[in-house]
């Protein structure tokens, strides 16, 4: 792709065998804006923390929170427009699958498509990996799922995780907190408090987009009302 | 030993540096900076407005040649803060994908549509080695069917939002301050309003009077939607109605 003049890989193995550009995409990551996700008994929930630049900022052009298809939704911690390339691409592969096999994409073969593209990107010539991890969240035959897939490719499933700048405390809190038995409503309120410990500011529906996806396999985003509702009962 | 600065290419092309920063986007930003314009948009209740110095550093330039206002279609403008020839690219492209939208898909090319795809271009230049990123901040505005006044800043690193009123340029962070002190409580601005706060932003920050032909002004309103470039006539207009109002 691209000019025949950079036809080799920027993301080249160091002695020691690692590859520095990934490890540098990750630190990109992890100095993103806080997100999570939890796998709970009968959904799951993905959220983000919107921290705008300047109040002039119109938040509602803002949506991080993105859905591939009616029953798979996405958020990041990263580089913004690197995340719109992928979802720009997952929508079309979730489509182009769909045109194949008259069915809608499952989640593992979704997940598996986003992170072969992330991996091209880690080995093909001139160009960077991608500066984003993704929490995919989705619903399908096989029950509520949630995948990470990172700048290197790789992905795996998780009941609950967390990335960016937070991820350390968030995963501590998560870990003590979780349950393989919660209920959709009980994960999100996790959640915001998850969210919450490691908020600089006042947190509220104006700062935080959450996504959802229970058993009616309809992933939607949490209008900022809903979130209020949330917060009011978490207080 | 690792190669712990990505053997120092990471500053000459878009690879990361080890605290995951891009710096040729970085580098690109301080070349917007560098073209020592200022430039600021307003969005009122039902119209948008955009101003930005002009400079012409020669007087046997010809004044008209210079701008940095383009208009993409009839209804949508760009506002370019930074290095002109990048610019130029970009507004030429610009113009071609919005005609070729009307063409494919039957109606004008949204506000927003528009701010996505350039903000799409300028993230592929932040991955790909080959090309570096644009030296340049897009505002771009107009009224969207739905939503009414828009107005969009699309930056080198390929971000992009929509503002209630923004600023780029060598004094990009003087004016914001003093932007949001103005849009705090959210006013709704008519048009004259929009166009006399975008104006004294300027004024304010760059700590000088203008006269009229040291500014241009874009505007779109609600009634007309078409996007204008105002004649110095009613710059002045503005102007004194400003030195009148302080």
């Amino acid at each position: 792709m691209g000019d025949s003049q950079y036809s080799f890989s920027l993301t080249t193995f160091s002695p020691s065998g690692k590859l520095v550009q990934i490890e540098h995409a990750l630190t990109a990551v992890g100095s993103g804006q806080t997100s999570l996700g939890i796998k709970a008994a009968n959904g799951v929930v993905i959220a983000t923390e919107k921290k705008l630049p300047s109040i002039l900022v119109d938040e509602s052009s803002v949506q991080k929170i993105q859905s591939l298809t009616p029953n798979i939704g996405v958020v990041y911690s990263g580089m913004g427009p690197d995340f719109r390339v992928l979802v720009r691409k997952s929508r079309k592969q979730a489509e182009q699958y769909h045109r194949l096999y008259k069915e809608p994409i499952p989640v593992t073969q979704l997940v598996r498509e986003i992170a072969a593209v992330m991996q091209e990107f880690t080995q093909s010539g001139g160009v960077r990996p991608f500066g984003v991890s993704l929490l995919v969240a989705g619903f399908d035959d096989n029950g509520a799922q949630l995948y990470q897939v990172d700048p290197s490719g790789s992905y795996f499933s998780w009941k609950a995780s967390a990335m960016g700048k937070n991820v350390s405390n968030a995963k501590t809190f998560l870990e003590k907190r979780y349950t393989d038995d919660m209920e959709l409503d009980d994960a999100v309120h996790t959640a915001i408090l998850t969210l919450k410990e490691g908020f600089e500011g006042q947190i509220s529906s104006k700062n935080i987009e959450i996504g959802i996806i229970s058993t009616d396999k309809q992933f939607r985003v949490l209008t900022p009302a809903e979130i209020d509702d949330y917060l009011a009962e978490v207080e | 030993m690792s190669r712990g600065s990505g053997g120092g290419y990471d500053r000459h092309i878009t690879i990361f540096s080890p605290e995951g920063r891009l710096f040729q986007v970085e580098y690109a930003f301080k070349a917007v900076k560098a073209s020592g314009i200022t430039s600021i948009g307003v969005r009122g209740k039902d119209s948008v407005c955009v101003v930005t110095q002009k400079k012409v550093p020669d007087k046997l330039l010809d004044q008209t040649s210079v701008t940095h206002l383009f208009p993409i279609t009839k209804y949508l403008g760009l506002l370019a803060t930074g290095m002109t020839a990048d610019a130029r690219t970009l507004v030429q492209q610009a113009r071609n994908e919005a005609a070729e939208f009307r063409f494919k898909y039957g109606y004008e090319m949204p506000v927003d549509v528009l701010a996505k795809w350039i903000a799409d271009k300028s993230q592929v230049y932040t991955q790909h080695a080959y090309m570096r990123p644009l030296g340049v901040v897009s505002m771009v505005l107009g009224i969207d069917d739905e939503y009414g006044p828009r107005l969009y800043k699309c930056d080198p690193a390929g971000h992009f939002f929509g503002h209630k009123a923004t600023s780029a340029g060598l004094k990009e962070q003087e004016a914001i301050n003093f932007l949001e002190k103005k849009m705090k409580n959210d006013p709704a601005f008519t048009y004259e309003e929009t166009v006399q706060t975008a104006i004294s932003a300027l004024q304010s920050v760059l700590q000088e009077d203008f006269k009229a032909n040291e500014i241009e002004v874009g505007v779109v309103r609600q009634e007309n939607p078409v996007f204008r470039v105002l004649s110095t006539e009613e710059i002045d207009e503005h102007l004194t109605a400003i030195s009148e109002r302080d």
